[in-house]
């Protein structure tokens, strides 16, 4: 047990690529938690994904020992967050384990969108921040200018930060020295009752689920049973310790301020849930830490193989990564034009993207996904309610007698020269108004009320190109509320595509269904027959695109008897027909598909 | 008796080389080159030829390249070459192909000599600005008159191609180059639509040209136009006044067997295909014993023939007979005509006193009929191997 008032806790946050990684790897090989051999850039980031879009995708966390100029030496926590939209409850609750924050800053850059809207996070958490004005051995480092903006813009005292450069390795203690000095030592009482904030979790095949947490009150130990407060799950410890950056270090006991690991042979994720709290089943704490919200999938779509044959693979992938993800849902559905898939839930975009990519990465799938949905909420006329997260179960208008769909509250923080282009964006996705706030001069909130629907497809990417990437946005699901929502079909050929489906406002659906229909007419190659693409609502046909029919496609000269290349003709013909869907009497290729799904991306 | 076989020689040799070709053949010759060539296939004929076989020769056909540019006389000392390794019909069809820029008067009086009692010449267009586009090296003036050359000195059984789809070319010009072929008064033309194949100048060139809906009016509108000619269309592309349908093609169409001579060439010869390295240099140095020059080599199975079979039978307008069929191969033709019989709903094919065949509008895609009719095939036969 580590005296607590030698312990810190922090995070590092930073704009991305202002070197928060590159700070973590020189403050682990400078405390020598690894040595420079086993160096790997970049270590916190340690999922392939994650290093190739450069975001840490789940929280992580390292104990380091530093010997401090004091003559002492600290047991520092570092944990890291991720970093979008998507992860923000994660990003909170990493921050909420933490008593500090270093913020990088480039110092060639100056104060960025997401210096900012990590910032607030860490604010919101209560932390200490400390800046940090990386990057001076650039040319074009001006590290008393980026000082002065961290000051205007967001008024933290900066003028003595470190300046340091993570790259070259330049002053780099400065860094440790101030977190020691300035982070303030945990809190807490060892013999209190247990209460731990787990703020990650991640399946072992061999060890089960191991959860990382940080202790605010008492003391945990192997052969404590446990309980997670909001799930109920309780387990008997089995193993708990510090955690490495190459694997995890036994320990007898861990107690009040410290950060670290533990195992209970837990089966899945879903029972130990990020912002649940810990505590000791027979000697339980009063309450429960704030802020826990439960993983709520938002965003549903469809999930398909692009060889039907392989399903049993897809579920297989789709189990492993949940036991690792308690955010991710998925069921059986079918769908006539795809055959047997799943109907998954996800966070929101950027984790529907980053699933579909490990499953075609590390389970090696190739995909068809629907347009993802959000759900919707219908009264009948014959008074049952549905939840409806699939269009194709979208009920018949004419037995519907009020829908409605879920709005979030929405939050952008900017500074206000972007305000002119930021309410308009948010006016054309049906955004109401709420207020507007000056944080300080330099900084505006802007409050909207905002369909979920308008959100999910592509609002953060408009909302970051417009804003010079300057706005972060957070939205939480707040209501239902009635709306005049549509069901459109795709037909081709007369037969309805039931996973082209889809639902929106019916404003929105005529816009959306000509893009559709002029996506698949680039797509879908002729056929022997003219191809109607159709786009109605109810029996109305709201948009019309025809693709022609095939008119030529012959070898016209079989050259001084040259059959092998008619036949490899043939035979390559063949290998593209494997990639075609038969929709009705329609071939359609995959990639038809994917190209109306990156229908928002363009 | 052996049933006989056809004969082809490939002669990589042109003037200059087309902006479309992608056919093995050279501009850069000499006459050893030329020599070395001409010994270079007497030898793979004493290959294949046992001495004193005299295996029976009905179809000899000359292509490239430009036979024309390899000379007459080596033309001849080919054919009697092989007239002393096979035994040619006596009404053997032997055909050579011709390019207007170098068939002139002597040349024909040669190939006459040698035997040479069909002669196919490539005017393409009647437009000279089309031929220009196209990189041909001779004006349409040029082809008539090597046409009436070819009837004065050699034979009047002239076969004439033309291309569709060139740069340049509307509905209007083709059927004037249609006309215009016709008052040459061919026996046989051959029809193609200009293809643009990877790695030609044209390829990387792009120029602008009829779309696929054009090129489709086209055909069938040359189609009408030769059969008010009294030109039958016998196979996708080929057409022929009545007698005149080429038999040395017609090997290619109905599973006969072949031998062809020289770098490029094709076989299918003892239930086996096999080619010859597309490249002069290696197949000549090849012929020295060098490297190898057999390129592919494919030994089809009793599946693979049945596939192929259909495959190319239905080039043809004749189509395929179900109770011939049912005689050659020992199976039904049921499974092929299911998968015809939505084509016949849809006016691509007809089924007529039980023979299938592809209409003008169905050989306009018959690459897709043609590739589901034979999923009909047995896989476990191997289908089309």
């Amino acid at each position: 047990m580590t005296d607590r008032s030698k312990i810190r806790n922090f995070s590092i946050i930073a704009h991305i690529d202002h070197g928060k990684s590159t700070l973590a790897d020189r403050l682990l090989e400078l405390t020598e938690t690894v040595s420079q051999r086993e160096m790997r850039s970049q270590l916190l980031d340690n999922m392939e994904l994650e290093q190739e879009r450069g975001i840490t995708i789940k929280a992580r966390a390292v104990t380091m020992y530093y010997k401090a100029q004091d003559g002492e030496t600290y047991e520092m926590n570092l944990i890291d967050t991720p970093g979008h939209v998507d992860f923000n409850y994660e990003v909170s609750r990493s921050l909420a384990a933490c008593e500090g924050a270093v913020l990088v800053v480039d110092s060639s850059q100056g104060v960025e969108a997401q210096t900012l809207a990590n910032t607030y996070l860490a604010l919101d958490a209560n932390l200490e921040i400390l800046p940090v004005f990386n990057k001076i051995d650039l040319p074009a480092a001006d590290p008393q200018k980026a000082k002065q903006e961290v000051e205007d813009i967001i008024g933290l005292p900066a003028i003595d930060a470190p300046e340091i450069s993570a790259k070259m390795g330049i002053n780099i203690p400065a860094v440790l020295e101030d977190i020691v000095a300035n982070v303030p030592a945990p809190g807490g009482d060892a013999d209190a009752p247990l209460q731990a904030l787990i703020f990650d979790s991640q399946y072992d095949p061999y060890l089960g689920v191991i959860v990382y947490y940080r202790i605010m009150q008492g003391t945990i130990r192997p052969g404590m049973k446990v309980r997670m407060m909001a799930t109920g799950a309780e387990y008997e410890v089995l193993e708990c310790g510090y955690l490495e950056p190459f694997g995890m270090r036994k320990a007898p006991e861990l107690s009040a301020g410290e950060v670290g690991y533990f195992t209970a042979s837990i089966k899945t994720v879903k029972d130990t849930q990020v912002g649940d709290t810990i505590t000791e089943a027979a000697r339980p704490t009063a309450e429960a830490l704030p802020g826990y919200r439960p993983a709520q999938p938002m965003v549903f779509c469809g999930i398909y193989t692009e060889d039907g044959s392989k399903y049993p693979d897809l579920r297989d992938a789709l189990e492993k990564l949940q036991l690792n993800d308690a955010s991710l849902t998925f069921e059986p559905e079918s769908s006539v034009a795809l055959g047997f898939g799943f109907r998954c839930g996800f966070l929101g975009m950027l984790h529907m993207e980053i699933i579909q990519e490990r499953l075609e990465r590390e389970f090696d799938l190739d995909l068809i996904t629907t347009l993802p949905s959000v759900i919707y909420e219908v009264d009948k006329s014959d008074g049952t309610t549905v939840r409806v997260d699939n269009p194709h179960n979208y009920p018949d208008p004419a037995l519907i007698a009020e829908a409605r769909e879920p709005y979030a509250k929405v939050s952008i923080i900017s500074p206000p020269d972007y305000v002119g282009n930021i309410m308009p964006m948010c006016q054309e996705r049906r955004g109401i108004f709420k207020d507007m706030q000056y944080l300080d001069t330099h900084l505006v909130e802007l409050h909207y009320q905002m369909p979920l629907n308008e959100i999910i497809y592509d609002f953060f990417d408009a909302l970051k190109a417009r804003t010079k990437g300057y706005a972060s946005l957070d939205y939480q699901i707040s209501d239902y509320r009635v709306s005049d929502l549509v069901k459109v079909d795709m037909l081709l050929n007369g037969d309805q595509v039931d996973a082209l489906s889809f639902i929106a406002h019916r404003e929105k659906a005529y816009p959306r269904a000509r893009r559709i229909c002029e996506k698949l007419k680039e797509n879908i190659p002729r056929q022997m027959f003219e191809v109607p693409i159709q786009a109605a609502i109810g029996g109305k046909v709201i948009a019309r695109e025809t693709v022609k029919a095939l008119r030529k496609d012959v070898l016209a000269k079989c050259y001084g008897g040259d059959i092998t290349r008619k036949k490899k003709l043939l035979e390559k013909q063949k290998e593209g027909k494997k990639k075609m869907r038969s929709l009705g009497t329609v071939q359609v290729p995959t990639e038809a598909f994917m190209a109306v799904l990156r229908l928002d991306e363009e | 008796m052996n049933r006989p076989l056809g004969v082809y020689f490939h002669i990589p040799f042109c003037r200059s080389k087309c902006a479309y070709c992608d056919f093995c053949s050279t501009a850069q010759w000499d006459d050893g080159m030329m020599d070395a060539y001409l010994a270079a296939l007497i030898r793979q004929m004493d290959d294949f030829f046992i001495p004193g076989g005299k295996y029976p020769v009905d179809t000899v056909y000359l292509g490239g390249g430009t036979p024309s540019v390899f000379g007459g006389k080596r033309i001849a000392r080919l054919l009697s070459a092989l007239e002393k390794r096979a035994s040619l019909t006596r009404s053997a069809e032997i055909t050579v192909e011709v390019n207007p820029e170098s068939a002139d008067k002597a040349l024909f009086r040669v190939l006459k000599k040698a035997g040479v009692n069909r002669i196919s010449m490539g005017v393409q267009s009647s437009d000279d600005g089309q031929l220009r586009a196209i990189g041909r090296i001779h004006d349409f003036a040029r082809a008539k008159e090597a046409a009436a050359l070819c009837r004065d000195y050699c034979t009047d059984n002239l076969s004439l191609d033309l291309i569709y789809g060139l740069p340049g070319q509307d509905m209007e010009s083709w059927l004037k180059s249609v006309d215009d072929i016709c008052a040459l008064e061919p026996k046989h033309i051959s029809c193609y639509a200009l293809k643009l194949e990877e790695g030609t100048p044209m390829y990387r060139a792009d120029p602008p040209r009829a779309d696929d809906d054009l090129q489709a009016d086209m055909y069938l509108a040359c189609i009408d136009r030769l059969a008010q000619r009294g030109y039958e269309q016998y196979e996708i592309s080929n057409f022929a006044l009545p007698g005149y349908r080429s038999r040395h093609n017609q090997k290619y169409w109905d599973l006969s067997e072949y031998l062809g001579f020289g770098c490029a060439a094709h076989s299918f010869y003892n239930g086996k295909r096999f080619s010859f390295v597309a490249d002069l240099k290696e197949y000549l140095s090849g012929m020295e014993g060098k490297n190898p020059i057999v390129e592919e080599s494919d030994e089809l199975s009793y599946g693979n023939r049945v596939g192929e079979f259909v495959m190319l039978a239905l080039r043809t307008t004749d189509g395929i007979d179900e109770s011939a069929f049912h005689r050659r191969f020992g199976r039904d033709f049921e499974p092929f005509a299911k998968r015809l019989a939505p084509y016949a709903a849809s006016g691509h094919a007809v089924c007529e006193g039980g023979r299938w065949r592809l209409t003008p509008k169905g050989f306009l895609v018959s690459n897709v009929i043609i590739g589901d009719v034979l999923e009909a095939c047995d896989p476990q036969e191997g289908g089309m191997g």
